[in-house]
This record gives structure tokens, C-alpha cells and sequence, in this order.
């Protein structure tokens, strides 16, 4: 993990491990969750091992349809572990994904309350920094982040 | 990425007046009708309805017309483009692991399994 590039997730999920595998694995299922109401998910493509491709797309209107994900997973272990990345499209392909490109490692674990789930996504150095550094705001923008921030949420 | 630099600029374009703050401010408390937000403003109606437009424009606050007051509202998301990409990341990922969470947890799913 390199705090400046990687994020990472931990959570007791309520649910057998077998459930949050499927709820992951099978495209009705993940259509479901992978993206926020009232925006619609369609699960394009789901090959969920080594090499598989993973695309969705996602729409406002449920007629017209976005790119969202063109990914490809790296690695599977069934009920236990996806990773996946955005870095090599769902075919092959080198890309260059926006904002950044990703690896998303999630494994799941038995726990006594249920699933024991981890996340860990490792990012590439995105465009967006580089972008930020031309626009001056390299050093400060952190802070204007958590100034806005804390403006709008202190009038709450 | 040109999108992403076009909201930023609008966003900055937005707050880079003292009107324009205070609405967004007075905002972060709840909607508020025109009415309310101009009567702390030192300006004309006319004047003031320009801001209004603008932070609607740049997708700041949403308004919305019923009979004849104008109620305006924060659009929240519309702040995340400022945020750090990293914390951007973080609460996509955190957002998406709640959304799996309830959909595991909603009962009728799990009679489904």
C-alpha cells in the first residue's frame, strides 16, 4: 500500500460470503448495486476469471447508454477473492482510463457476523494530479478541497 | 478530462463572488426560496436573479418553480470535483461497498439465494 496512490476498505458485510460472491459475480445481481440510483446499470459483460472481460455502462434515462467500466480481471479465486484493472481493457488492450487507472483487489473471508470484506485499490499516478499541478494548484489543493468543504458542510 | 477541467472552472467561476458564496452558505443549511436568499443581499431582485442563473448554470444548486416562489438547493455532487482524487476515489469505493452491503443484507434478496 502506498498511502498517496492506494485506498483501502475493511467491513463486516452481514451476509454469508456466498451471497456477497454472488452478488458481485452475477450480472443481475451487480447491475443492482454497481452504480447509484436513479442512474441504471447494464452489466455488458461479466467473464469472471483470469483474462475475462468486465464491462458496464450506465444511463440517466435507462434508453441511452454511457461507457462506465471496460475492465478486464487479472484474477480469480471462486467465493474468496476478484481483482481486476482498468489499466488493460476488457480486451486487452492497453488503456488510459479516466480519471486514473486501478487495480481493485476484493476478497471476502467467513466472519462470525458474516463476510469479513476487504478492498484495496491501487491507483496509477492519475492525469487529473498532473493537470492540477499545471493549474497551480499542486501544493495548495488539499486544502481549498477541505476549506470548501468545510464551508459548505459548517452552514449545515 | 476536459469535461472534469470545465466543471472545475465553473465551479471556481461560481464562488469567486461574495453573493455568489453567501447563497451557497445560506444553502448548505437547506433549500431556500429567491425570496429568502435576496433579502441578505444589498442589490436589486434583476441583479441578484443573475447569480441565481449562474450557480444554476454551473450546476451548483438546482431551482425549481412552484406557483411563484423559486426554492432553491444545493447540488451537492456538484463539489466533488474539487475534492482530491484520492478522497474522490475513497468515497466512490465507500458508496459502492454501502450499496453492496444493503443489497446483501435487504431479506428479500437473500430468499432469493
Amino acid at each position: 500500500m502506498n498511502p498517496d496512490l492506494d485506498l483501502s476498505i475493511e467491513r463486516v458485510i452481514r451476509a454469508p460470503r456466498k451471497v456477497v460472491w454472488g452478488a458481485w459475480t452475477d450480472p443481475a445481481n451487480l447491475a443492482k448495486w454497481w452504480i447509484p440510483a436513479p442512474a441504471v446499470c447494464r452489466v455488458d459483460r461479466l467473464e469472471v476469471r483470469p483474462g475475462g472481460a468486465f464491462v458496464t455502462r450506465m444511463s440517466d434515462d435507462g434508453v441511452t447508454f454511457a461507457p462506465h467500466v471496460d475492465a478486464c480481471f487479472l484474477l480469480v479465486d471462486d467465493f474468496e477473492r476478484i481483482v481486476f484493472t482498468n489499466a488493460v481493457d476488457s480486451g486487452w488492450r492497453p488503456a488510459n482510463p479516466d480519471p486514473v487507472a486501478m487495480t481493485a483487489e476484493v476478497t471476502l473471508h467467513d466472519h462470525a457476523d458474516g463476510t469479513d470484506y476487504r478492498i484495496v485499490v491501487r491507483h496509477g499516478d492519475p492525469a487529473a494530479r498532473d493537470r492540477h499541478a499545471e493549474l497551480g494548484f499542486a501544493d495548495g489543493w488539499g486544502t481549498v478541497a477541505d476549506q470548501l468543504t468545510r464551508f459548505v458542510e459548517s452552514a449545515r | 478530462m476536459a469535461q472534469y477541467l470545465a466543471k472545475l472552472d465553473g465551479v471556481f467561476l461560481a464562488l469567486a463572488d461574495p453573493t455568489r458564496r453567501a447563497v451557497i452558505h445560506r444553502l448548505g443549511r437547506g433549500p431556500a426560496s429567491v425570496g429568502e436568499l435576496a433579502a441578505g443581499a444589498t442589490m436589486t431582485l434583476p441583479s441578484f436573479m443573475k447569480h441565481v442563473r449562474m450557480l444554476e448554470s454551473n450546476g451548483l444548486i438546482h431551482t425549481a418553480k412552484s406557483g411563484r416562489v423559486r426554492t432553491c438547493e444545493l447540488n451537492r455532487e456538484r463539489f466533488a470535483v474539487v475534492e482530491d482524487w484520492l478522497a474522490q476515489q475513497r468515497r466512490l469505493w465507500e458508496e459502492r461497498t454501502d450499496r453492496l452491503e444493503r443489497f446483501v443484507t435487504k431479506p428479500k434478496e437473500k430468499d432469493t439465494k
